[in-house]
């Protein structure tokens, strides 16, 4: 009894009241894409939204009363769609499916100077360095770094695959290096190291065995200080130290977090080693 | 026409300074007003009582510079008593602001001047410390500016522009009602939370075992927070725009500087960023060396300044607070344009929370850390239920990984912990002073909500007894099984946390369980010193101590000590009622009790309507043993009436137990002594001896969690009784029922409780 008087409650319920409808734009792509945006907005006897795909208009049927548009809005951004109010949050908008990687005209990319190696990953909004675009000489090193840390982190990780990989990208950004853009200084400890940075990372780069890769990221990262000595970066840079690394003789690295996470072990001492220098 | 605006701009600050301050020599005395007033709000689709300060929620910002004098008049329009509280200040033990302890409460309609010297600099807050209203409105930021000459300030910190934000939680429910719900375990803000974990949603993840195991501990289902609040705020609202501060338009490239202040009665906050990483520059109020991090989480009253860079044009960046059980959020926008999202903090893995904890709890309710030694939030055995760390499904890695539960080891966020922090100053403590040490271990028992320092609170024991000039060190080590914000008064402490000379000054140290963590300070200002866990819910319990100076001279705002004791004590003296009644087609079925954090008084009736059903009545009042409180002895008197069948003969019968007694239910009253037990899977064993002799043993479980909104009961006893039952739960006050009964036979009702 309760069941039949419960279902035909909502069966009369489905309109929504104190109707107001709008065309709003949302960026998307595909069929897929509709159902997603259309499911995130809708809520039963307060919200219908229909999309269209070929126009991205979406007509959005409201209870003013109930909800406004910026929350439906806020919804669908929040399932990975950008709209002209809320922009999706970077990491949902990249784990939607490849049909829908809709570009994303409505969002300003932070100026950042991208690597001169290709792009790997989805940073657009990471960095903070909004005045790097005058200083092309940091950028130049940068990609040098950036490279660098990215091997470390694989290292972290033991994931030889990932260091292999990121090792070829650092040998690119080391071949792609003007000289002549360099500082005097840069230039005098550039010429001294380039020759063992190529070196260190080709090894890195041919071999996935963890450890044999580890072997050369000790003299890497030696290099890698004395360059990042010289040379002016926006963030900080944190020179760690384990005193367990090369059998008990210690070895270095350079990580942009303070906080210590070891790539000689990974996670077996993962948190073993110490702030030993800041470089500015 | 520019040259008269820029006067006027010039002049406005100094006219303001003119309102507010008079020069008495060379000290500024700066003085605030602050009107104390019932109010009704409309924060969360119905009408309800708080308290507004000059008219605002959150009250208002007092800002001050060090060297200044403050002098804060407090007008209370209430109908009761209240207090300020200038959280995390060093300042004359009278000027402190707990009712009972440092002053007498403010009486209605009468004003308390507040009037110390600013000596120190930094973000802080103030609060009401009289009952519960801090929940209903009566916090706000208190900002202490340094000097410009202060030999400790930061170019590129200290000179940005900067706003201060107080966040806060905002329930519907009363927050006396909620402190009688948290004393009575009552389920219903869990079942708000989606986060009942019954035995039907169990099963269901594939984790029966899983809620076995649990109850099989006796542990009722846990949550990181026991309060389900409507709304989150940052400075009172739950979104809201950061465009410009001080006139001046935020653009990309800009830094920011929040000065953020924890609020909340009893919720920690996940602080992110949709613009990139946060920097960390201070931590209550104490400068700290920058520390750059993805998240950090702000534990009950703590303050943190942070920097957040605007990274791109023509956007706002989403500053995001979400509460720790990620229920609720408040949100941010900083800068202009298009609104860049945040990605909210998702659900927490439940019955992997529960699994870790079956994994802690030894059987007689200790828990045991399987030699992890930790402290200072590094390893947070919360990071199993974090899908952003440990993935959406089990977790991968193996049990004996020793950085199982080190979020930085695990994932590729940073989150802040205690040991990260590092003061840019010598804070060593004056070297030959004579050291005394204290330890404590903070206990607790969710079930009945009793909290607690070595398992006495404040009520139960006598104040701690420290000498001036000496350093004193605590230990403390979280026994029980939630995190817990303590908060010293008047005083700020070093946490060691391996910085050595560097270790940071804070006045909250948050302790998870299993955590052991080791603070100093030099006493140095005379007077009573609150020491306590800065939930409210847990500080209204007991759960605290007074430090208090030996020899020291009376305080004068106290004039009778030992009446201001007993009104202190009251707090955690108070007794929570609750009653229930099933309103069934058989019968009514309930029960009344009053609790305290010892003493437990009850009365159960079954009332049938008719001479054969019976009637009957059983009260009991016992007192909880140790610190689990799973053993209560008590004192009974029982009364029943039932008519019983008479035979062809017209003599009645008693009716026989297992042990072969008989008893005539027949308008029988009867004392009794008895001890009640609760077994594992939370089943109460009830051994009762009536003063005829008769014996009587019964088991029973109530509230046995079958999906989210179904719960079952039994009851089985030796005078051949028994009962088994089911209800549904409509709303927090109201469920329907259908139960099976030896004396009342099949009903169903309605049934209430309160």
């Amino acid at each position: 009894m309760a069941i039949t008087v419960l279902l035909s409650f909502t069966a009369c319920n489905a309109q929504i009241k104190n109707a107001k409808t709008e065309s709003v734009k949302i960026y998307g792509n595909c069929g897929m894409c509709e159902t997603t945006i259309e499911k995130a907005g809708n809520k039963s006897k307060v919200v219908k939204v229909d999309w269209n795909k070929d126009t991205k208009m979406a007509i959005i049927t409201y209870d003013a009363k109930r909800t406004t548009q910026d929350e439906i809005l806020k919804r669908i951004a929040l399932s990975g769609y950008d709209s002209e109010k809320f922009l999706a949050p970077n990491d949902v908008y990249a784990k939607l499916p490849d049909c829908c990687q809709y570009e994303r005209k409505a969002q300003t990319v932070a100026k950042v100077e991208t690597p001169k190696t290709e792009v790997k990953e989805d940073h657009s909004t990471h960095n903070h360095s909004a005045m790097t675009e005058t200083r092309q000489d940091v950028s130049q090193l940068k990609a040098v770094f950036d490279n660098y840390f990215a091997v470390k982190d694989a290292l972290v990780k033991t994931d030889g695959n990932t260091s292999s990989t990121k090792a070829k990208e650092l040998l690119t950004a080391i071949n792609a290096v003007k000289m002549d853009k360099l500082t005097t200084e840069e230039h005098t400890v550039w010429m001294k190291v380039m020759k063992d940075l190529a070196f260190d990372a080709e090894h890195i780069a041919d071999t996935k065995d963890a450890s044999h890769q580890r072997d050369h990221f000790m003299p890497l990262s030696e290099n890698m200080y004395a360059l990042i000595k010289v040379s002016k970066t926006e963030t900080p840079t944190y020179y760690q130290f384990c005193p367990m690394a090369n059998d008990g003789k210690g070895a270095n690295w350079l990580s942009k977090e303070n906080a210590v996470k070891n790539p000689y072990y990974g996670s077996q001492m993962l948190t073993c080693g110490k702030v030993v220098e800041t470089i500015k | 026409m520019d040259n008269q605006k820029n006067i006027y701009k010039k002049l406005l600050p100094i006219a303001i300074l003119l309102l507010t301050t008079t020069n008495t020599f060379a000290q500024k005395v700066v003085r605030y007003d602050l009107y104390v007033k019932d109010t009704l709000v409309n924060f969360a689709g119905k009408e309800k009582r708080a308290i507004a300060v000059n008219g605002q929620i959150p009250m208002p910002t007092l800002t001050f510079t060090e060297g200044d004098t403050a002098e804060i008049h407090v007008h209370n329009l209430l109908k009761e008593e209240t207090s300020l509280h200038w959280h995390g200040l060093f300042l004359p033990n009278k000027e402190d602001g707990v009712p009972n302890l440092t002053q007498m409460p403010i009486k209605p309609n009468t004003t308390h001047i507040y009037k110390f010297p600013i000596i120190q600099n930094g973000t802080h807050w103030y609060h009401s410390h009289s009952g519960l209203q801090e929940q209903i409105g009566m916090y706000g930021n208190f900002v202490m500016l340094k000097k410009a000459d202060d030999k400790t300030f930061r170019n590129g910190i200290d000179d940005l522009p900067t706003l201060p934000i107080v966040l806060s939680e905002w329930t519907n429910i009363k927050p006396e009602n909620i402190h009688r719900m948290l004393h009575n375990a009552n389920d219903y803000p869990a079942l708000k939370k989606n986060s009942v974990q019954s035995y039907g949603e169990a099963i269901k993840a594939g984790h029966f075992k899983t809620k076995l195991k649990n109850e099989w501990k006796r542990m009722l289902a846990m949550d990181v927070s026991d309060v389900y609040y409507e709304k989150i705020f940052m400075n009172g609202k739950p979104s809201s725009d950061l465009k410009s501060i001080d006139g001046k338009e935020l653009k990309a490239g800009d830094k920011v500087r929040l000065r953020i202040s924890n609020g909340g009665a009893s919720s920690y906050f996940w602080l992110t960023y949709a613009g990139g990483k946060i920097t960390v520059v201070a931590n209550d109020g104490n400068d700290v060396e920058p520390v750059e991090v993805d998240r950090l989480i702000i534990a009950v009253s703590e303050t943190y300044d942070i920097i957040v860079t605007i990274p791109a044009e023509n956007t706002a960046f989403e500053f995001l607070a979400t509460t720790e059980d990620r229920t609720n959020s408040a949100s941010m926008y900083i800068g202009n344009g298009i609104k860049q999202l945040q990605s909210p903090q998702p659900r927490l893995k439940y019955f992997e929370g529960m699994k870790m904890m079956n994994d802690m709890m030894k059987m007689n309710g200790d828990l045991d850390d399987m030699g992890m030694n930790m402290s200072l939030n590094q390893m947070d055995m919360n990071v199993v239920m974090y899908p952003e760390i440990t993935g959406d499904s089990k977790p991968k890695q193996s049990d004996n990984d020793p950085n199982r539960y080190n979020a930085n080891a695990l994932a590729d966020i940073v989150t802040l912990n205690y040991a990260m922090l590092k003061s840019p100053n010598n804070t060593s403590l004056p070297q030959n002073a004579p050291v005394k040490e204290l330890k404590f271990e903070l206990t607790g028992n969710m079930n009945r909500y009793v909290w607690s320092l070595d398992n006495k609170v404040v009520s139960e024991t006598d104040k701690i007894l420290i000498k001036k000039g000496e350093n004193v060190r605590i230990v403390l080590y979280n026994g029980s099984m939630m995190r817990h914000p303590m908060h010293l008064h008047g005083h700020d402490f070093r946490l060691l946390n391996g910085q050595g000379e560097n270790a940071p000054l804070k006045n909250i140290v948050d302790i998870m369980p299993m955590e052991t963590d080791t603070l100093e300070f030099n006493a140095n200002v005379e007077g009573d010193w609150f020491f306590h866990c800065h939930i409210l819910y847990h500080m209204m319990s007991g759960m605290g101590r007074v430090f208090s100076y030996e020899n020291q001279k009376p305080n004068p705002l106290i004039p009778n000590p030992k009446l201001a004791q007993r009104k202190l004590f009251a707090d955690d003296r108070a007794f929570h009622f609750m009653a229930e009644n099933d309103f069934a087609t058989n019968g009514n079925d309930g029960m009344a009790m009053v609790q305290g954090t010892r003493w437990s008084i009850g009365t159960e009736w079954r009332l049938g309507y008719n001479d054969h059903h019976g009637y009957e009545t059983e009260t009991h009042i016992g007192r909880y043993i140790g610190k689990m409180q799973w053993l209560m002895p008590f004192i009974g008197f029982d009364w029943r009436y039932r008519k019983l069948e008479t035979d062809a003969m017209g003599n009645v019968h008693g009716e026989k137990n297992l042990f072969g007694q008989t008893n005539t239910k027949d308008n029988r009253r009867q004392f009794s002594l008895g001890v009640a037990y609760t077994l594992p899977m939370l089943v109460v064993l009830q051994t009762e001896i009536y003063h005829d002799g008769n014996l009587r043993v019964q088991l029973m479980r109530e509230d046995i969690p079958i999906s989210k909104r179904v719960r079952a009961s039994f009851m089985v006893n030796t005078d051949k009784e028994y009962m088994a039952g089911l209800r549904y739960i409509v709303n927090k006050n109201i469920g329907l029922t259908t139960h099976y009964d030896s004396d009342m036979g099949l009903g169903f009702g309605l049934f209430l409780n309160y």
